[in-house]
């Protein structure tokens, strides 16, 4: 809990801040984890255009070959988002597994977390055969003809970090600390030889 | 969706029309629309755990991460869009206060968290809100992006973008290494919007009310609050710092050290709002406030018996509160009376009495008289008073000199020997 602070009683007793509104929902964590995956699943590749990447121009052996890592992509991913959701969500999250593993040979803290940022928490073994399937289904085509593809694919910019203001601003971390120059009054006492009762 | 849009350079925001949307159903909308906002959802901040324990440390870097994310990509918004989601997404506004009210202040109980990636975690939120508070304060951010410096005044205040709190919010969290920054921002807010001014003048009473407060809770009384009340026989005792529970005194203690960072911050950072302070009093009342509080707060901590370090602490915060009041004094005098009267100003008389009262006031405050000279030395104030205003009254000078030796007299501190009182 936040200690006690003047602008808290500020915002509580004087008429110049806006008046909270309490009926307004704050996002949660869950409802945030919705939201990601609804915003990514408006950047422009989809789950078919995924298959037909890998079906399509084939050799039989290899189409079947693709199609069951393809499954096996689109098994992790229910398991990752649950069951109660629908095909589409399903397929969305498969989508997200390929471009997450997709330049990976293993599950590292960086793609854990990601998942976990998106999905909230999931089985490891899920994640753990997501990625080897997507290795195997790279192997096919090779990994820069599938990373032109998600480039082409995807209609979200990545940001310019140039762009991005207040780059160049120097910004300093100093914050205001209690002073620390005041002796103690007992450590005082003591040193003249006198006896504290506390 | 393809986007075509049609806004005219060196024309400001709030007179640009856009014309986007799928070919063949375009519309054209005004730069600074509702639906032009994205539904981006900003999670609302909460601090770092006070335990390290592994699932609230994950909790926080989740939520935080998400946060990081989403001001990232804020920032790296174009103008125009920038300028929509800060006004049209409540979102937004609420992760935005929500640091302000609840980061961790340099003079928090271990405001530094012991796991390294919270702290870098933290810090990389604490710039990225820093920098999306400079950038709702600036009205040109180019030469092509800009918006009518009126109409940024208006759509600051009426949106409630920066409000008093989150002015003085934002002073104690990030003033102390980004001062020139900070004065910037605050004085481009007040100058493009004066209602701030009216704002400040409102809050002020709310602020002396904190003050009241705090000496209520001490079971302490300002003349103004009605000690000549009389007190029903069957009243409680009021409750003293000697009295009041650990928690309650430690709250209290907390309570004046934070109000107190934060008054010096705000006026150290902006010294524009002195004049608003002054002209409500603030002064004596606070010189007051410090004779009445500071001894039996000091008293309490030195003679109850509890927890060493929380008492050590609690010590420190006094002693930090009582340097932050003497402090804002002096920054109240140096703006509001001797910085004018150095300047010339044609009403160097007025302010030269304006001095000579307020510290006429002071002298029955003697135990905060005394903690002034010692940082400030009056001598060296009416030294320089008597060079800038040559027909000074020697006799009222003399007097309040005298009165500042009794002051060091009556409490029982010997005065440090400096080269101005030695003359």
């Amino acid at each position: 809990m936040s200690p006690p602070r003047l602008t808290g009683a500020l915002r509580s007793f004087s008429t110049v801040s806006k008046q909270e509104d309490f009926t307004l929902e704050l996002y949660d964590l869950k409802a945030k984890r919705l939201k990601r995956q609804e915003l990514f699943a408006r950047e422009g590749l989809t789950w078919p255009k995924v298959v037909q990447l890998f079906t399509q121009h084939q050799e039989k052996k290899e189409q079947q070959s693709a199609s069951q890592e393809l499954k096996n992509i689109l098994q992790a991913a229910k398991q990752i988002v649950g069951t109660e959701f629908g095909q589409d969500t399903i397929e969305s999250a498969a989508v997200y597994l390929f471009k997450t593993f997709h330049n990976k040979d293993q599950v590292g803290h960086e793609e854990t977390r990601a998942i976990k940022q998106m999905f909230g928490p999931f089985p490891a073994s899920a994640a753990e055969a997501s990625c080897v399937a997507v290795g195997q289904l790279v192997a096919l085509l090779g990994e820069s003809h599938v990373e032109a593809f998600i480039q082409t694919q995807s209609s979200c910019k990545t940001v310019d970090q140039g762009a991005t203001f207040g780059r160049n601003i120097t910004f300093s971390f100093d914050s205001y600390v209690l002073d620390t120059q005041d002796a103690l009054p007992w450590e005082e006492e003591q040193g003249e030889g006198q006896s504290l009762d506390f | 969706m393809n986007l075509k849009e049609m806004a005219c350079a060196r024309v400001p925001l709030d007179e640009q029309q856009v014309t986007e949307g799928p070919r063949g159903r375009e519309r054209t909308l005004p730069a600074l629309h509702p639906a032009r906002k994205e539904d981006r959802g900003f999670l609302p901040y909460q601090p770092p755990p006070e335990d390290s324990s592994p699932a609230k440390v994950e909790e926080f870097l989740e939520q935080a991460q998400f946060i990081s994310e989403d001001l990232e990509w804020l920032l790296a918004l174009p103008h125009d869009k920038f300028w929509c989601q800060v006004v049209f997404d409540e979102s937004l506004q609420k992760c935005l206060d929500s640091y302000l009210r609840n980061a961790p202040r340099g003079i928090d109980f271990a405001s530094l968290s012991s796991s390294p990636a919270v702290a870098e975690m933290q810090r990389s939120l604490h710039r990225s809100i820093f920098m999306v508070f400079l950038r709702m304060a600036t009205h040109k951010e180019s030469k092509d992006n800009f918006i009518t410096p009126a109409v940024f005044g208006e759509i600051i205040y009426d949106n409630f973008l920066f409000d008093i709190p989150k002015i003085l919010d934002l002073c104690v969290l990030f003033g102390r290494g980004n001062t020139q920054l900070m004065h910037k921002m605050i004085e481009n807010i007040f100058n493009q919007q004066p209602s701030y001014y009216g704002d400040l003048n409102e809050t002020v009473p709310s602020i002396i009310q904190v003050f009241d407060t705090i000496l209520e809770k001490c079971g302490l009384q300002s003349e103004e609050t009605g000690a000549s009340e009389p007190v029903k026989l069957n009243t409680q005792p009021r409750r003293t710092p000697m009295t009041m529970t650990e928690e309650d005194l430690a709250d209290l203690v907390l309570y004046l050290c934070d109000t107190c960072t934060t008054i010096h911050s705000f006026l150290d950072i902006f010294p524009e709002a002195c004049s608003t302070f002054h002209q409500h009093g603030f002064l004596n009342r606070l010189s007051s406030f410090y004779e009445m509080a500071v001894p039996d707060l000091e008293k309490a901590l030195t003679k109850r018996n509890f927890d060493k370090c929380l008492q050590e602490d609690l010590w420190r915060r006094v002693c930090h509160s009582r340097r932050r009041m003497v402090e804002i004094t002096h920054l109240l005098l140096q703006h509001t009376c001797l910085q004018p009267i150095l300047e010339g100003s044609e009403h160097t008389a007025s302010f030269v009495e304006d001095f000579l009262q307020t510290f006429s006031a002071f002298l029955q405050e003697k135990r905060f008289l005394a903690d002034y000279d010692e940082q400030f030395p009056v001598a060296d104030d009416i030294s320089l008073l008597q060079q800038a205003f040559p027909h000074l009254d020697d006799t009222r000078t003399s007097y309040l000199l005298q009165a500042v030796e009794s002051a060091w007299d009556s409490i029982g501190k010997k005065r440090p020997v400096t080269a101005s009182s030695a003359n």
